[in-house]
């Protein structure tokens, strides 16, 4: 045939193949054979196969009670990040107000801000000698802290929706603004009151949102560790806290890869229900005008808009409560039984000297986030690239196939992915020489996605025959890509970049799995001096890495234009 | 220059068959037009030729030699395309000079202000795409297909998104470049009056086939087929039954009038079912001898230099061109036309005919 003689559609083809098939392989070597060591370790006994770890996990009352705490925190956790969110939703779509535009960005903060430094926040507001108590003791006169939230399912729950309220606010907001004021005005006319129309008309169309977002939020909140870590205390504990305990602290490799091949069961089915019930409930967002606001500020104060503002003032509490409380705690000191204002924390971060805190001179965990940063942000760029190329660009027999093994570490959390590579990089065969690179290789893999939801849209959105004019123009497909489509999709790879940049900074939960003391990142001694109870410490280096993961977020906000605002989370 | 020749090429994209066994060729420095409704494959054979696409069968020769086994940047072909893709991060200097980049025997500086002055663009060198008008992209579109100093120039509906008036200047400076240049070139269009005005030669093409390719005055005074005759000018349609054929002579039964019309190619006998194609300025209104038409005004359409009468007769509605005439018709005002025995075009209605009718009036009437 014609085609065979072709020796440029071979080639063509070739590198077709090869960009499928290279970042499978790379993902297969760094991702999945990692994951397959750890399945050998739960399963695996003297070269034979054995369920005895996960029987014994499931006969162990302590292992079960965990099991259904991890999931009664995340429903409890949903439903209230729902009760917050779904509240900030309506008002952000019916009221206008200064700064709007702002608040409504910082609702991209979650995904970026590290979970470690909101549980620090909530230890210095919401504890037992928080600035809350203290305040609410000085006022009132009391003997005792009246709020005894910590270390205990509210502490737990209450972090959990400060963090997911935003998203379920995001999802459901951008469906509602452009939601047809239309549907309501007909309802409306047929004499349907507003409780009525907000149930019967408004609240079904938002549901599909309410929804997805909910399913997000239990998915965040069932795998998160740093929170449940720090506000759990001793007495409860999740999979992903169980799973470090095991691994960390036990050394019980075999119970803890047990629990771990457990979760990573849950977590996948939940996420696949989750892309299933995005999928059914995606549509395409209406092209109806954005609805008028009311002003929240002028004009007379009713009864609705009071209750906005008690609303606003409460949730400003639980928001702002916690980070600001870090500010202060960053930059004073007890000294003399007096609070006095200093710097010390910040010297004390940078200090070069070992700390026995930690392990390891402060300073030595500040330059490993950034290089391990640096590095992640690289690798995931290079493995998120390619994958976004053949997902805007290619369609071939196994597209279904190609997305779900590029997508998948999506739903392993990052306890689980840590115990993965710890069985796979930290020992032979492949043991690697430095541990720093297995850390750089957690965080990729939590990072590349974000680089592919970012690239995806950017090169989706450019029209093919600008590629073809600079084909027909002389240039090779690798040369159009390198003139024409990257210069083009540079906005969207640098959000994607930034993206990953902020995620393997603020990344605590794979990283401690794999740290030894001298690896440590800015997160880790965190959460050590945290433990240590040392909060000024804590605070300091807390403040240093929301500075910079708002750095990025303002990069983010700034070139990814509505980029978490539609419904769909992954493809 | 090069002399581009299709033999026997096939293109299916899944079920559909875009472009369905078609031959032709493109004499060195002939401008050939590919004009017929949207879908027709006309743009699939220009990214077949341009190597976007590759064909299931038949083969692409540029001067008698395959070209399947060139990728598309080896085959020194200019594309302008419908939408212009520009690259929009380069300004018009850039985007002209692109080419160049892969061309190192040529001056770029020269050749880009050669270009620009060919295109009238001199002065817009460090503007960007966003900055200019459609017509100016147009252009910078065409100077940046023709920088390379490529062997075939490819327009892909390059005039369709621009209005009226530029249109009709735009297609006079592309002929004039194409001459100019002797630059062999394939055009595609959908408006059958800008592939009569610009070209060489004309391919007519429906449903992934052409039709008839002819010069631009034999494709309309000679239409092969019902298809090009109601695709290309405007004419009546009116369908009948032959019922005497003398001679050259068929004489033709439409309701209860008779026509006499010539024979011209097509084989006709007697109890055929045909369609008779009368072109809206063979309708004259006037009185004559044989093909008499009673009818009346029932709408003039004013164009400054002719008028179309809209008219309403026993044969169904009919529209004729008109120019002085005109002036002096009323609405509602009974008048005879006619039309003379070699002006009819007459093709016998098979069933296949009568199915690609019916397709086309859904395309031409929606």
């Amino acid at each position: 045939m014609v085609q065979d003689s072709s020796g440029w559609l071979k080639t063509n083809r070739a590198g077709r193949i090869a960009l499928i098939c290279l970042p499978l392989v790379f993902l297969a070597l760094i991702f999945y054979y990692p994951l397959l060591r750890l399945f050998q370790e739960g399963v695996v006994e003297e070269g034979r196969l054995t369920f005895r770890y996960i029987q014994e996990v499931f006969a162990e009352p302590y292992f079960r009670h965990v099991i259904l705490f991890t999931a009664e925190q995340a429903l409890l956790s949903t439903l209230l990040a729902i009760t917050i969110g779904l509240p900030w939703a309506y008002i952000f779509t019916r009221y206008g107000f200064p700064f709007k535009d702002t608040l409504r960005s910082l609702t991209i903060v979650p995904f970026v801000l590290p979970s470690i430094t909101v549980a620090v926040g909530f230890i210095l507001f919401f504890g037992n000698n928080g600035h809350l108590n203290r305040l609410l003791m000085s006022l009132f006169g009391l003997e005792g802290p009246p709020l005894r939230l910590l270390y205990s399912l509210k502490g737990i729950v209450l972090a959990h929706a400060f963090y997911n309220a935003p998203i379920i606010t995001r999802m459901v907001h951008a469906k509602w603004e452009r939601l047809d004021p239309a549907y309501e005005e007909s309802a409306q006319t047929l004499g349907a009151g507003r409780v009525r129309r907000f149930i019967g008309v408004t609240l079904p169309m938002l549901l599909p949102s309410v929804m997805t977002g909910a399913a997000l939020a239990f998915i965040f909140c069932f795998l998160s560790f740093p929170i449940v870590l720090a506000l759990g205390g001793a007495r409860f504990s999740t999979l992903e806290v169980e799973i470090y305990t095991q691994f960390i602290v036990l050394y019980q490799h075999k119970t803890g890869a047990a629990l771990a091949i457990i979760e990573i069961v849950l977590s996948l089915l939940f996420t696949y229900g989750y892309i299933r019930l995005e999928g059914r409930f995606t549509q395409e967002l209406e092209a109806a005008p954005i609805r008028p606001t009311i002003p929240l500020l002028r004009r007379r104060l009713t009864l609705g808009k009071g209750t906005v503002w008690l609303f606003v003032a409460a949730s400003g509490v639980l928001f702002l409560g916690p980070m600001v409380s870090i500010i202060v705690d960053s930059f004073t000191r007890e000294w003399a039984g007096r609070t006095v204002l200093t710097l010390h924390w910040y010297s004390y971060i940078f200090q070069p000297q070992h700390e026995a805190l930690i392990g390891a001179a402060p300073l030595r965990s500040v330059l490993n986030s950034f290089q391990v940063g640096l590095a992640a942000m690289g690798v995931a760029s290079l493995v998120g690239l390619p994958i976004a190329f053949v997902i805007a660009r290619y369609r071939f027999r196994g597209r279904r196939g190609f997305d779900t093994l590029v997508m998948a570490s999506l739903g392993i959390s990052s306890v689980a992915l840590g115990a993965a590579l710890l069985a796979a990089f930290l020992r032979p065969p492949l043991q690697l020489s430095s541990g720093l690179v297995a850390i750089v290789l957690a965080h990729s893999i939590l990072a590349y996605p974000f680089v592919i939801r970012a690239v995806v849209p950017a090169l989706e959105s450019l029209d093919r025959r600008v590629v073809e004019a600079a084909r027909s123009l002389g240039a090779t497909r690798l040369q159009a890509f390198r003139d024409i489509e990257l210069p083009l999709i540079r906005r969207g790879l640098l959000v994607g970049a930034v993206f990953a940049f902020a995620i393997s900074l603020g990344e605590m939960s794979a990283t401690i799995m794999l740290a030894r003391p001298e690896l440590k990142t800015m997160p880790v001694v965190v959460n050590d001096l945290r433990a240590a109870r040392s909060f000024g410490g804590a605070s300091a280096m807390s403040c240093l890495l929301i500075l910079v993961t708002g750095g990025a977020f303002i990069i983010i906000e700034r070139f990814g234009e509505r980029l978490f605002g539609g419904e769909r989370w992954s493809r | 220059m090069v002399q581009v020749r299709l033999s026997a090429v096939t293109k299916r994209f899944g079920e559909t068959v875009a472009v369905k066994e078609i031959s032709f060729a493109a004499a060195e420095g002939e401008f050939v037009t590919l004009v017929g409704p949207s879908g027709c494959g006309k743009t699939t054979i220009l990214r077949l030729i341009a190597g976007f696409e590759q064909p299931d069968s038949g083969d692409i020769l540029f001067d008698s030699k395959s070209v399947l086994a060139v990728p598309p940047e080896d085959r020194r072909v200019g594309m302008v395309f419908q939408n212009y893709a520009l690259f929009p991060h380069m300004n018009v200097w850039k985007n002209i000079a692109y080419g160049l980049k892969f061309r190192p025997g040529i001056d770029k500086n020269k050749r880009v202000c050669e270009l620009l002055k060919l295109v009238d663009l001199a002065g817009l060198e460090r503007r960007m795409p966003a900055e200019i008008s459609a017509g100016q992209k147009q252009r910078v579109a065409l100077a940046r297909a023709l920088a390379p100093t490529p062997q075939l120039l490819l327009l892909d509906e390059p005039l369709s998104a621009l209005d009226a008036k530029l249109r009709e200047s735009l297609r006079t400076q592309i002929r004039r470049i194409q001459r100019e240049l002797r630059l062999s070139t394939i055009y595609v269009t959908h408006d059958q009056e800008e592939a009569l005005a610009i070209s060489d030669r004309i391919a007519v093409m429906s449903l992934g086939s052409i039709e008839q390719i002819d010069t631009p005055q034999e494709v309309y005074a000679h239409p092969q087929s019902q298809f090009v005759a109601s695709f290309v000018g405007r004419s009546n349609q009116l369908e009948g039954v032959v019922i005497a054929i003398e001679k050259e002579c068929a004489q033709v039964q439409v309701g209860n009038v008779f026509f006499n019309t010539t024979i011209r190619g097509a084989t006709v006998n007697q109890g055929d079912r045909v369609a008779l194609f009368v072109r809206e300025e063979h309708l004259r209104l006037e009185d004559s001898e044989v093909n008499i038409i009673p009818a009346r005004v029932a709408g003039l359409e004013y164009h400054g230099e002719s008028t179309i009468v809209h008219l309403e007769s026993s044969v169904g509605p009919l529209r004729a061109l008109a120019s002085e005439v005109a002036n002096s018709l009323h609405l509602d005002e009974p008048i005879k036309v006619s039309f003379s025995q070699g002006n009819a075009i007459l093709f016998t209605r098979s069933v296949e005919e009568k199915r690609e009718e019916t397709d086309f009036a859904k395309i031409r009437f929606t």
